[in-house]
This record gives structure tokens, sequence and C-alpha cells, in this order.
């Protein structure tokens, strides 16, 4: 104990060695060696040679080469990447990412009330969880949003596609199609209201078949394809770069059974978790995921609080809760970096002229309001659709 | 497993039998780092190595919007729908019973639930021209005896409830010979009974409708107010081997469910109509549900004589608690003697 100098020196040396060799993709035990060996930088592995690090570490010629060449794949990668900004230590100050973060829009949902406590709208690469009973209406959201991401860009949408994940085998594409139409017949109501040029030549690609071809579904039986699916997500997200919607829904149900081993349902969760953060963030899209409701039984009574646990509860960044108050739907959010937790009720209408609609008056007149009173956009869909006064602040 | 199929970097394979990996499953247990650990290979490769395996897993598998749509295929077509026999129920569901999930019939006794369940086993031996899947039924007793007199008196009176149908199609179909009737009066046999007996006939595609009279039964007796969570996993246990069997036979799954009177607020919140009753097995069950329907039965109020002429039964209703592509709506219906029929 009287000599710690040497390996005082040592533990600096290597801790260098791991912010820097240590960041390379190679296998554990190579990267160990490296580290047995004193190694510090990328550039001291590529000065050695292959040669040279055979000996120095022990290992076979062949494998000496194969980490070379990782090594300088990985330098030079780093050097194409940085200028794009998008490695993985990329500096920038709040205010870009303020500039950065208001940029990347919102999927309207043409829902006004929603809209207004989400702060725009579903938010794009953000994670939204959208938790309920069964039968308030969470995968009815979600195929309005399938429907809603493809909205032109000149009625305040994005112009995107949606990818739609199904686990329950719930996705009916009747009612999507119910969706779609009147979603269409909603814009033709505003390109008619202020007949400008631009809504005329969008229309034009905006039809219902257009906007089922650009639905991309999968389904899932188990949580071992829907893991299969999360993995070839980012690859398919790729070689479809307009998709700016992915729907998990329901991302409950495959992880709710036969799991013996809770901590391994835990690993994966939050494993899946982060792959969507990252979808959402590398593709700039919005993740949508539905959960199911579940009983926790309290001291004097129970209440429903969200499945799969307290530490599910972080995955995502948005969480809207669907409920029943005696015959009224209502929608709750939770959960919100950004927005004030708040109530609104609304409806699930069949198909005029939207799939969701709060609860005023008839749907059809609030739409004529709307559609004579309009300036600009959607910004005044807020003037015909008014909350009752009972809504919760 | 048999790794050499795959499309593999040969040092990767090796690693897979080294690190003694057996399947897919496995791997796609196991966090990447734990992976780079086992097989002691580099992160590139593990990550080339779950893309692999994934794609393989799910090859073709994606399908748009407008192909599910535009699908008139029998064998995949959402628009493929088992029908109920009487054309007002059918549109009250837009073509009744959909092939994959579980529905639920919820009422309370006596209201018609086990009257629907006997047609919907005839309807399904039809022909698909006339609303059925051309192939026989399970019929899992779990409480009372299987109501085999009232079969044998719908089938005598299938030609006055079915006019759509043919005469001589009607006569050609050997209906009681094609519904199976099984017993499960405790779980282990009703376990037992859909992990084997069950999937064997639907194997060999001798049947394409399951009806569980009731679901509710099973758990009466068995369960305290203690064992909460035991029984919360049977129900998740049991809605998941029925969804699977749901999926991969494309076979409906018709449970009939018992309810109770709505206690607590919170079950009260739960049944959404604001009705009293509420189905039982609470908020575990419901969440392995596509669709749910209650039937009840009403008294009749006065002014509604010319409804009352129109049957000799008394008025019962079929509602639409939820279901992803049906608004919440009822239909009224009456048992008579030869089936089922709704009333407009």
């Amino acid at each position: 104990m009287r000599h710690p100098f040497p390996y005082e020196h040592f533990r600096n040396k290597s801790f260098v060695f791991f912010s820097l060799v240590g960041t390379l993709p190679l296998a554990p035990a190579l990267r160990s060696r490296l580290a047995a060996a004193g190694f510090q930088t990328a550039q001291e592995l590529l000065d050695t040679g292959p040669c040279g690090l055979s000996k120095e570490i022990g290992i076979s010629r062949e494998e000496a080469l194969e980490a070379l060449q990782v090594v300088r794949q990985e330098c030079h990668g780093d050097a194409a990447r940085t200028p794009g900004g998008s490695g993985a230590t990329r500096k920038c100050t709040a205010l870009e990412l303020l500039e950065e973060e208001q940029t990347q829009g919102f999927i309207i949902t043409f829902c006004s009330a929603l809209d207004t406590i989400l702060g725009g709208g579903v938010q794009l690469t953000k994670i939204t969880e959208i938790c309920g009973a069964p039968g308030v209406g969470k995968t009815q959201l979600c195929m309005q949003l399938a429907v809603d991401v493809q909205i032109p860009e000149c009625f305040g949408g994005v112009a995107g596609e949606a990818v739609f994940v199904d686990t329950e085998g719930s996705f009916m594409v009747d009612r999507v199609v119910d969706i779609a139409a009147a979603c269409v017949r909603h814009c033709h109501l505003i390109a008619e209201a202020q007949q400008e040029e631009d809504h005329r030549e969008a229309l034009e690609t905006f039809s219902l078949e257009n906007i089922l071809s650009h639905i991309y579904y999968f389904r899932c039986r188990d949580y071992i394809e829907l893991l299969a699916q999360v993995y070839l997500l980012p690859e398919f997200l790729s070689e479809h770069s307009k998709v700016r919607l992915v729907v998990i829904d329901g991302i409950a149900f495959p992880f709710r059974h036969d799991f013996e081993d809770l901590s391994l349902r835990t690993r994966l969760l939050n494993g899946l978790a982060q792959q969507l953060i990252i979808i959402a963030n590398d593709h700039k899209t919005a993740v949508v995921l539905t959960n199911q409701m579940t009983t926790r039984i309290g001291q004097s009574q129970s209440t429903l609080v969200p499945a799969l646990g307290e530490s599910w509860g972080h995955a995502a960044t948005v969480r809207l809760i669907f409920h029943w108050d005696n015959s009224q739907r209502l929608a709750t959010l939770y959960k919100s970096p950004s927005q004030k937790e708040s109530t609104i009720p609304y409806d699930i209408t069949v198909s005029i002229p939207l799939g969701w609609r709060f609860t005023d008056g008839s749907t059809l007149s609030a739409v004529k309001e709307f559609s004579g009173k309009s300036d600009k956009g959607l910004c005044s869909l807020s003037v015909a659709f008014q909350l009752p006064s009972e809504g919760k602040q | 497993m048999d790794w050499d199929q795959f499309d593999l970097n040969p040092k990767t394979i090796a690693a897979l039998k080294k690190a003694d990996i057996k399947s897919v499953k496995e791997i796609l247990n196991l966090s990447g780092a734990d992976l780079q650990r086992l097989m002691k290979l580099s992160s590139a490769d593990i990550q080339c190595l779950l893309k692999t395996i994934s794609r393989t897993l799910r090859r073709d598998s994606m399908l748009t919007a407008l192909q599910l749509y535009q699908d008139k295929d029998h064998l995949t077509s959402q628009h493929q729908k088992l029908s109920l026999g009487c054309s007002v129920l059918d549109n009250l569901l837009k073509g009744g019973i959909p092939l994959v999930g579980i529905t639920e019939l919820a009422g309370e006794s006596s209201a018609g639930k086990t009257q629907i369940s006997l047609q919907l086993c005839l309807c399904v031996q039809y022909p698909y021209k006339y609303g059925g899947l051309e192939s026989g039924a399970v019929y899992i007793c779990t409480e009372d005896v299987f109501p085999s007199k009232r079969l044998q008196q719908l089938i005598d009176q299938q030609h006055k409830l079915r006019a759509d149908v043919p005469a001589e199609i009607i006569q050609k179909i050997r209906f009681g010979n094609s519904i199976f009737v099984e017993r499960a009066a405790d779980l282990d046999t009703f376990q037992q009974c859909i992990t084997r007996r069950l999937s064997l006939l639907l194997a060999r595609g001798m049947v394409r409708l399951v009806v569980i009279d009731s679901i509710a039964a099973l758990f009466r007796c068995e369960f305290g107010p203690s064992d909460s969570a035991l029984k919360a996993r049977y129900l998740q246990t049991f809605g998941a081997q029925l969804h699977s069997l749901s999926t991969r036979f494309r076979t409906p799954i018709m449970c009939i469910n018992q309810v109770t009177d709505a206690v607590s607020e919170l079950e009260a919140a739960q049944c959404s109509l604001g009705n009293k009753v509420t189905p039982a097995l609470g908020i575990t069950w419901s969440n392995q549900l596509l669709m749910r329907l209650m039937v009840s039965r009403i008294s009749l109020p006065g002014q509604s004589s010319g409804v009352a002429s129109h049957s000799a039964g008394s008025m019962r209703t079929l509602r639409v608690v939820f279901a992803p592509h049906l608004p919440p709506s009822f239909c009224y219906y009456t048992v008579q003697l030869e089936g089922v029929k709704g009333i407009k």
C-alpha cells in the first residue's frame, strides 16, 4: 500500500484509454487485452500495425488485421460524421435545440382540443403513450393518427407516411377507410372555403387510395416478433424516408403473459424503449404506443393505473390517459415536458366528418362555422370546437 | 436450431455454437452487451447478427392498408366475417363476428347468450357464400350440460330461419355431426382442452368456431379475493392462448361471460354505459378482448305494443359495448322456435 504512484499512473492511463479506444466496436475480450497492454488511442493502434499488434497482445495476425480494419472504419466514419452533426457527441446550445424543436412540427389531429393540450399535436421525435381501459378509443386514435400524419403541408400537416405495428389484431381496415374518407372530405371543405391554388394541388394526390397505400402494416403475434420488428425498423425507415409516425398498438399485450421472470420483462422493455427513442430521434418520427390499464390495489381502495410497471412509466415522453366518467369519454394529459396537466372530454363519431369529435353540438355545423371563419390554415379550428365549460383544467 | 441455414458469417455461427445459444428467442432475449460478452464478438458483428435473424423471422411481413382493403381472398381478408344467421343482427355487427380475435358475449342469465352461440355453431357450417366458414364448431361447456335438445330443435327449423339459403343446401349439411362438445369443469381440464384437443381439431380443419360457455364459471368458485394475482395470471394465459389459436387458424373465439352488479365506483366507471351490471372477471379479462357484446332482456313498456305483437317471445337487446370497427350501438331481438332474430 506504500507504492500508490505507479498504480495511480496506470489507472489514469486506463481511464484515458477507455474514453478513446474503449469506444471502438471491438469484442470485449480484445478491448481488455488492449487495455492491459496500455494502448490509449485509435491512432496508437494504427501506428503499431498488424504485426506489432499481434505480438504485443498475443492474438493471431488475422485477428489483428480485422481489428485494425474496424478501427480504420471507425476513424473514417467519425471524420465523415462530424460535419453532419449527427454523431454521438454532438454539442449544441439550448437555443439551437429550441429552434430545432420548433421547426420539427407536429402531427395535427384536426381536433383542436386534443391538439391544444398536447401543445400543437403529437410531437415528432418524441414517444407518446396512450393508456386506457378496453373500448375507450386507443386504437381509434392510433388509426386516426395514421391518417392524419399524411395531411398535406398546406393544411398544416406533415405530409408523411405511417408504420402501424399491430400486436392485438385490432387494426380494422374498414374503420381506417371511414376515417381516411372523412379526412379527405374535411380537407376538401377547407379548400372550397379558401380557394387557394396549393390546396387544390395538394388534394389531387390526397386521395383515399393514396392514404391507404402509405400505411405500412405489420402484424406481430408475440413479443419475439415485436422485438425482431423493432430491430428492423431503422432499416425500413431509411428506405421509406417519408415515414413520420410509428404506431405500436399495443405494447402491453405481448408482454403481459408468459413471463415467469419479471426482470427479463423489465430488461426487454427498457431495451425496446431505448431503441424506440433512437428511432424517433434519427428518423424524425413520432412514436405512439398504446398501453393497457391494470388494477392497483391500495390500502383503502383500488385504482386503475397503466400496466407494465413503474419503470416503464419513464419510457414515454408524453403520456395520455383515456378514461370514462359515467358515459363521457375523457382524455387526460398525464405527463408532458412542456404542457400542463389537463383533461378534455371527447367523443368518437361514426364517420362524419372526423373520427374524433369534441362534445359540443353537432359536428357538421362546427365545420361550417370553421370553414366560414378560417383565414389561415387550421389555427381557427379552435373557434369551431369549443370545450364544454365543465372540462377540468 | 440449425444456424447454418442463416446468412451469417461463419465466425458468428461458430461463436453461437460455442456460446451454446440454441434458439432465435434466446438471442432476442439477451441484450446487445450480453451477446457481446457471451459470444466474444464485436458490437458490429452483433448488430449484423440481430438484423439477420430478425429479417429471417419477419420475412415479407409488411402489408399496406390498401392491400388489406383490396384483398378479397378468403384466407386473409378482413372483410370476411362469420354471419349470425340474421340480416338485422349482421347489419348491427357490419357483417358478423370478425374471424381473428376474442369476442365476448356477456349478459344476465336467460338473456339469450346460449341461444346466440348455438345459432353461430350452425351458421359456421354454411358455405362461404351464405356467411359461413364451411366447417364445424367446438362448444366448451363449463357449467351447464350442453343443450342438445334445443340444438336438435334448431337444426330441424333451419329452413325457416335461413330462408335465404336454398333448401337443398340446408338438407345436405349434417349439422349435428360437426359440433364437438367438450366439458371442462375446472381450470386444469380447461387448460388441457384448449392446449391439446382444441389445437388438434383446429389444425385438422374440422372446426372454425370456438364457443366457451362460460368463461366466468371457471373462476367463480376456485378463487377467493386473496388470490386475485393468480387469477389474473390464469386469465392472461388463457387469453393469450385463445388469441394465438384464433390468429393461427383464423377462427373466431366466442366467450360467454356472466355479469355482476357494479358494486364499487371503479367498476361502475368501467361499465361504460351507465347501466347497473358489468361483465364479470374485471379489467384483466377485458384487456384480452377484441370486442364485447352484451345481451339483456327488457321488460316491455306499454306503448311498444306494435313490436310486442311482432313476436311471441319477450324482447331482448344485443348491444355492442366496444369494438375497434363498430360504434356503440344496439338492436332488439327475440328468441323464437327457429332461432334468434333481430327486429328492425
